[in-house]
């Protein structure tokens, strides 16, 4: 079961982005998801929010998501439509809320890639390219199972068809 | 295989499991706190709450906002005692403790065991030579209706620690040295395996420091083989018969590092990078306004000696602030009960329930002033991680901590009287 190919612009941020501080309530104590969305990333990307269109990717710099790691920022992405995050390296708490939560991850070096390029994504052929800039990459394939969970659009959506667990069977 | 490997082979019923499979794995005990209580109770609501049976295998534990600042808080701690009356979950409450200290306090954990937590120190459990790994609220909700959990298997590093350590020096100065060495998420996605006469030689309290601030070198978890040591506390405490796990003599590593520990002097991490370590002799001019010992880092038993012994009969430089957190109720007890909590604040500390405490400002009940400079016994350091990105977070053992209280200024804790204090059990 592969994921649909992706063709969106991207929006690009720095390296060791912590989503705790920038895309998380954990330092905004009451505030909720919807609020936390209309200010992502403002910190690191002041226009970030209102450029951000549905089904764009976030392109990023090593360690996305590091530290602790709050769920809530996998929910504020699915919330604005974050189809795809792209970075060379993630934050390990980070890679399982994205997996549980249905947001494909991309591992990948992400030198050369400007704001706004349009970045093409071909799960299946295992690619990813940047037309503009002569970009082309491969991409690492990502273990069946977690294939499954993504596919399925999150762990709890699979649970819910699979209570027992049988990832080889979605 | 190495430890990791054989912990999650076994429990997801396979012969051999290598880095980079994906494997379902029966989980022995899970862990909610407070921070993330209400997403985990949300999430647990979308798979449906008719019969939990993992719920006895789980422990609620109110420790981050303790005592709540806000409603909000307030409001999920009612939630999470409510949950655990109805489902027969482990309630740990106001002042009870540092989830990744009740827990094996507790009894709850055992060698060979998988743990998994909602917060990135839950690798403290492999201390105990049990696999414990940080999860979020919908791995929590799929543990408790299920009993599994998917895992990705990491690839692993084995660091040996050469000699023993010296008096005055601590397992906090080793991840130090080693997040000086690979840097703050150096060893993401992977877990860590200690061995080696220095970590033979340290007590169950340093070796869970070893296990939990492996979270800051980004890896999955930190395990360390069992020893006498570690069966008489797990009996102790009442855990279940332990399986202990060895690794294979060709067990396979992505890394091996090697540390000689008797020459390790102490480190301290600078301002808000807690990879950007030195050696505490190269900036003992470095003023300090403030001293915190606590947290799931170093807010143990020992470490609370440490302090004292370096603090007995002596006052705390002029102008220095103090606050001590214990990481647990029964650490509390004990610290009364051997007066440490007397020593230290007849030195002028204040010394607060256990709990979070000042690890972070989530509850507002400390908060640093413009260019103050912190040192505490803590795990993270990051520009306004204290309330206020004006003001400096320095990072050390408790022994450099009280050291620097001390004196006023970073100070190396072998060359104050009490500094070489070890534990001699």
């Amino acid at each position: 079961m592969s994921l649909p190919n992706i063709s969106a612009a991207c929006h690009v941020v720095g390296d060791d982005i912590n989503t705790d501080v920038h895309c998380s309530s954990k330092y905004m104590p009451g505030r909720d998801t919807a609020y936390v969305a209309q200010h992502a990333f403002e910190q690191v990307a002041p226009n970030f929010v209102s450029e951000f269109k549905f089904g764009d990717v976030i392109v990023a710099g090593r360690n996305f998501g590091i530290n602790s790691s709050r769920e809530q920022a996998v929910h504020v992405m699915r919330l604005l439509g974050v189809s795809a995050v792209v970075a060379p390296s993630f934050g390990r708490q980070f890679f399982r809320n994205a997996i549980n939560n249905g947001l494909p991850l991309v591992e990948c070096d992400t030198s050369g890639i400007e704001d706004k390029d349009r970045v093409e994504i071909d799960f299946a052929a295992g690619v990813l390219t940047v037309p503009e800039r002569k970009i082309r990459r491969a991409l690492p394939t990502l273990p069946p199972a977690i294939q499954t969970l993504l596919a399925a659009g999150g762990l709890i959506a699979f649970l819910q068809q699979h209570p027992d667990w049988n990832v080889g069977a979605a | 295989m190495n430890l990791v490997e054989k912990i999650l082979a076994h429990h997801a019923g396979v012969a051999t499991v290598k880095p980079g499979d994906v494997v379902v794995a029966k989980v022995d005990f899970a862990m909610v706190h407070d921070a993330r209580a209400l997403n985990a109770l949300k999430q647990i609501q979308k798979l449906g709450t008719n019969g939990l049976p993992f719920a006895s295998r789980t422990a609620l534990v109110i420790d981050h906002f303790s005592p709540p600042p806000h409603p909000e808080a307030a409001n999920t701690h009612v939630a999470m005692r409510r949950f655990a009356e109805e489902h027969g979950a482990v309630l740990f409450d106001v002042g009870d403790g540092i989830c990744h200290q009740v827990l094996p306090e507790g009894g709850h954990l055992t060698c060979g065991d998988i743990v998994v937590g909602t917060d990135t120190h839950s690798t403290t459990y492999g201390a105990f030579n049990a696999l414990g790994t940080g999860v979020e609220g919908t791995d929590i909700a799929a543990v408790l209706t299920t009993g599994k959990l998917w895992f990705r298997v990491p690839e692993s590093i084995r660091i040996e620690l050469k000699g023993e350590l010296q008096p005055g020096v601590w397992a906090k100065d080793v991840t130090l040295a080693m997040l000086g060495r690979l840097g703050a998420e150096g060893a993401n996605y992977r877990s860590l395996e200690y061995v080696g006469s220095g970590v033979a030689a340290m007590a169950i309290d340093d070796r869970m420091t070893l296990s939990n601030h492996a979270a800051e070198l980004g890896a999955k978890a930190a395990l360390l083989e069992a020893d006498e040591k570690t069966l008489a506390w797990l009996k102790a405490h009442g855990a279940r018969e332990p399986r202990p796990v060895k690794a294979d003599a060709d067990a396979q590593y992505a890394q091996r590092i090697e540390i000689d520990a008797a020459a390790l002097a102490p480190q301290v991490a600078r301002a808000h990078h807690i990879d950007d370590v030195v050696s505490v002799t190269e900036v003992a001019s470095q003023r300090i306004d403030v001293a915190l010992i606590g947290t799931c880092t170093n807010g143990r038993l020992d470490d609370i000696r440490q302090a004292a012994a370096i603090l007995k009969g002596r006052r705390l430089a002029k102008g220095v602030r103090m606050i001590v957190t214990p990481a647990s109720r029964d650490i509390y007890i004990a610290a009364l009960r051997e007066g440490l909590v007397e020593t230290l604040t007849a030195a002028g500390a204040s010394v607060e329930a256990a709990g979070c405490g000042t690890c972070v400002n989530i509850t507002g009940h400390f908060i640093a002033a413009d260019r103050q400079v912190v040192i505490s016994s803590a795990n993270r350091n990051f520009k306004g991680r204290l309330g206020n990105p004006s003001s400096e977070i320095w990072i050390a053992s408790a022994a450099t901590v009280a050291a620097s209280a001390l004196l006023g200024r970073v100070a190396d804790p072998r060359e104050v009287e009490g500094g070489r204090w070890r534990n001699a059990a």
